[in-house]
């Protein structure tokens, strides 16, 4: 199988470049002097320091992560439970319900986002941090009850009938066979809950008051005028924080096997 | 009996009756499902049959079916089509080019998995609307990619690659290549070592074992993808809008200009977004019928 | 499971550090550092809905800072997402900017509040050109905000001959290179008056003679673009195009000379953006203070800096600069001809079903 996989290495590094590209274009232009994101004339920290002032896009960088972070914590307790619950028992309307989880991520963002809102007022809930994670996890949870199924189809019940052998409780054999064994699972579910959280437009649109703008909605607000490089200075900062978590952990995990 | 709550014993393939725990728990779902999916789509199906008000928004004197035979429209059946087309080929390219990266993934080991995992999804948590105008940078004729083509010598003349459809399809596998690799990666992940192991010890070379074994024990991550890339593929309207230069109009810019444009018809994007819903509904509900008899669930 | 703990404990942390340093909505804290008060508000809170990069955010800060009163500031992107949101009733606005064709259907819904003048000291300021106007002749409830043409840019570089038409845009030898704006309102609009007919005379015997001429021009255009027009302009990937006045001005100021802005000939779109006190909105005396605090001259030729379109303020017009007012796109010279947009109720579906028709023949 060596040479199928050392051609797969080589393409997962041509894909990884290709995502990367447009990364590394806008790092490199928030740096660049001028405002224009089009051609560069030089060197400066100038728009770091302009983020750091600007007070309305710190604010929405931190709602985007409280929104990101509720979001991806529903999401993955309605979703692994959804999904566990949907394999461990015969529901008669189990098609059915799975569709209508489903459903969310068919409709048009423009129009789940109005009819949310319609459905906000008529109940009576104030657009704020509630609403938002609430339009979120809609369309969120189904990823990661999607994965977890997806895992669950290959669990091997002798799995759990070993540990229930060993003298488990249910209770302790779920926890510490069924959730290490789904985590993988639960892991890139909330990975892409998070990502569609963070970067959710259309749908916060509707469902988001001023004070709860997110980053998506100020950055969109800014694209008449021309998305200045302080923008790029965020999203840089953003990854560079992401990375040196990684790059922490990692050498953590190391002292520590 | 150890059978408590968590019905532990089952064996594969056999599922308990829910009982009155089972349907205990399954209620937050339900109740989720009810409220924040059936309502609004229930809203949306009732104003596509609403009048359109004069500021947008719906009146609430009379029902009609005319949005329906407006969706019925070659003008806008036209657009409907080249949507599929565009989603298709994206899903396509997607698949192709996601499902090695998903297989090297899910098979490395767990510390590479991990990080490699980490790489695919950090991109994607920059701006959206920043990552698709940096495309713009790149693809432009006085941009990255031309000038690079120019400098090697490769070309004399830059090439046009922004604003034309080519450029559409490349930000919509952009945009939608880890909502493929992702679930193919939890299909791979679970694959038994042993399995490919005995396929070639009973004389598969590589790449029949790959075809015949591995790829069809995947394949609920493959429609898992599938479908993850091609039915939100359908309604986007950014992508196409900047790297189209506006001229790829797909479903969704028709039904977001009802709504957010010019057109202050909602009950006709109601209409669209039901005709859509609807189809993907029922096209969803026998696909999952299926690979739900084929898992023993049903 | 350590890995995943100390995974946590980093999230955790950086996102301390970044509601830290995000700060409090503090009244007095703006960017440029004025002079901040450091007590609570006092004016209350006031729900502005504007255009999203229309209103500068140190007017914003400085007004806060002056009067105590906290502005949150929502944003879109168009009049109909303005219109979606505010009938939706979920928000209490006390101020909007609608263009004047929505000025016009409002008032018709009776979804504004007249104005209280006697709270408008500064209403002055807007020169008599802008009374009279079909949309809201008295200013009984809108207050123009910001004026500005739909015209035609071009690259002299590239373009050699002065093109004054829309018939001299839209010619085969252009092909490829023309960007206008993604607005089928004001594509059609354009069709028509270089029919000689009115813009806003979208009978469907008007809109079948426009049909032919939007199936000659819409093939020859490479972008549609109505956020950020002049992008394509400067990236060199078009040379001609028709867009806002601003946009317009932005070239001429940014685009290292090459770019001229001239109106058509066959009649340009006059747009005049106004502020407007919508029903329902809880806080008056708060939109009245910053309606009036807009109009002073010094604020408003701050508006003007960053947003280059024609300013109705004849005080402001005076504090502008040399280069400001010489500006061709932002004070277009002699009197071209303008027409605004009326409300057309339903036909505006049938004018956006003949674009989206026109558009998809011509395009890919």
């Amino acid at each position: 199988m060596s040479w199928i996989t050392r051609l797969f290495a080589g393409w997962t590094g041509l894909v990884l470049l290709f995502f990367y590209l447009p990364i590394a274009i806008l790092i490199l232009f928030s740096f660049n002097e001028s405002r224009l994101n089009i051609q560069w004339t030089g060197f400066t920290l100038d728009w770091y320091v302009k983020l750091w002032r600007d007070h309305v896009l710190m604010r929405a960088v931190k709602n985007s992560l409280i929104v990101a972070t509720c979001a991806t914590v529903v999401s993955v307790v309605l979703g692994t439970a959804g999904a566990w619950l949907l394999h461990r028992y015969r529901y008669r309307a189990a098609g059915l319900l799975e569709t209508l989880v489903f459903l969310p991520m068919i409709v048009p963002e423009v129009i789940l986002g109005v009819s949310l809102l319609i459905l906000f007022v008529q109940i009576g809930l104030q657009l704020g941090y509630t609403t938002i994670v609430i339009s979120h996890v809609t369309f969120c949870f189904p990823f990661v009850m999607a994965a977890v199924q997806a895992r669950l189809a290959g669990l091997d019940p002798s799995l759990e009938e070993a540990a229930l052998d060993l003298g488990a409780t249910p209770l302790q054999a779920f926890f510490k066979v069924l959730v290490p064994y789904l985590m993988p699972a639960i892991v890139s579910g909330a990975l892409m809950a998070f990502t569609l959280s963070l970067d959710d437009l259309i749908v916060t649109y509707f469902t988001a008051s001023a004070r709860t703008a997110t980053l998506p909605l100020v950055i969109f607000g800014k694209v008449k005028k021309g998305l200045d490089p302080s923008l790029n200075a965020i999203s840089t900062v953003l990854i560079g924080v992401t990375v040196l978590a990684l790059f922490v952990t990692e050498a953590l995990r190391k002292r520590n096997s | 009996m150890r059978q408590g709550a968590t019905g532990f014993t089952a064996a594969a393939g056999t599922q308990r009756a829910p009982g009155r725990v089972g349907t205990l728990l399954l209620a937050p779902l339900v109740a989720w499902a009810l409220l924040f999916v059936v309502a609004p789509a229930a809203i949306m199906l009732v104003y596509s049959f609403l009048e359109r008000g004069t500021l947008g928004g719906v009146l609430w004197e009379r029902a009609t079916l005319e949005n329906y035979a407006g969706v019925g429209n070659p003008v806008y059946l036209r657009i409907v089509l080249r949507s599929i087309l565009y989603a298709g080929i994206t899903t396509a390219l997607c698949l192709a080019a996601g499902y090695p990266v998903a297989y090297l993934i899910g098979r490395a080991n767990l510390r590479y998995r991990n990080l490699l995992l980490m790489a695919v999804m950090i991109p994607f948590w920059t701006s959206f609307l920043i990552r698709t105008y940096a495309w713009v940078t790149i693809l432009k004729s006085q941009g990255f990619l031309n000038s690079s083509l120019l400098a090697l010598g490769l070309i004399d003349q830059p090439f046009e690659m922004l604003y034309t459809p080519g450029a559409v399809i490349v930000g919509l596998v952009y945009t939608f290549l880890p909502f493929m690799i992702l679930p193919i990666f939890t299909s791979v992940e679970k694959l038994d070592g042993a399995l490919i192991e005995a396929a070639l010890d009973l004389g598969a070379g590589p790449l029949r074992a790959f075809s015949r074994v591995i790829v069809p024990l995947t394949s609920p991550g493959i429609s898992a993808g599938v479908l993850l890339v091609f039915v939100p593929a359908l309604g986007i309207y950014a992508v196409n809008d900047i790297l189209g230069g506006g001229r790829v109009d797909m479903i969704g810019n028709i039904i977001e200009n009802q709504i957010k444009g010019n057109a202050r018809n909602w009950p006709f994007g109601a209409a669209l977004g039901t005709a859509l819903l609807f189809s993907f509904a029922v096209a969803y509900y026998y696909v999952n019928r299926r690979q739900r008899v084929a898992e023993g669930r049903a | 499971m350590r890995r995943f703990e100390w995974m946590r404990w980093m999230a955790v942390a950086a996102f301390a550090a970044l509601a830290a340093c995000g700060g409090e909505e503090k009244p007095a804290a703006p960017a440029e550092g004025a002079a901040s008060p450091a007590e609570p508000p006092a004016g209350g809170e006031l729900n502005l809905f504007a255009w999203s990069e229309y209103l500068p955010q140190g007017v914003i800060d400085e007004f806060t800072a002056e009067s105590g009163i906290v502005v949150n500031y929502e944003q879109y992107a168009s009049n109909e997402e303005m219109l979606a949101k505010l009938t939706s009733g979920a928000v209490a606005y006390d101020l909007v900017q609608p263009s004047e064709y929505t000025v016009e259907a409002m008032v018709k819904e009776g979804l504004l509040l007249p104005l209280d003048k006697t709270k408008l000291l500064n209403l002055k300021n807007i020169g008599q050109e802008y009374y009279g106007r079909a949309h809201d002749p008295e200013l009984t409830y809108s207050v123009p905000y910001m004026q500005g043409t739909v015209g035609i840019v071009a690259n002299t570089e590239k373009i050699k001959q002065p093109v004054t038409s829309y018939a001299e845009v839209f010619q085969a030898k252009h092909e490829g290179r023309i960007v206008v704006l993604d607005d089928s309102r004001e594509v059609v609009g354009w069709a028509l008056a270089s029919l000689g007919l009115d813009a806003n005379d979208v009978t469907p015997e008007n809109l079948e003679k426009a049909k032919p001429v939007l199936a000659k021009w819409l093939p020859l255009v490479k972008v549609y673009d109505s956020d950020s027009p002049k992008t394509a302009l400067l990236n060199g990937d078009v040379d001609l195009g028709v867009v806002w006045s601003g946009e317009g001005a932005i070239l001429i100021n940014e685009g290292g000379g090459k770019f001229s802005y001239t109106l058509p000939s066959d009649g340009a779109h006059m747009f005049i953006d106004s502020l407007a006190i919508p029903k329902g909105a809880q806080n008056l005396a708060a939109a009245h203070q910053f309606i009036d605090y807009l109009l002073r001259p010094e604020v408003s030729v701050k508006i003007s800096a960053d947003f280059p379109y024609t300013n109705p303020n004849v005080e402001a017009r005076k504090l502008l600069s040399e280069a400001e007012r010489a500006n061709a796109a932002s004070y277009p010279p002699g009197s071209p001809k303008l027409t605004t947009f009326k409300d057309l109720g339903a036909a505006a579906a049938d004018v956006d079903k003949l674009f989206t028709d026109m558009k998809a023949q011509s395009g890919s």
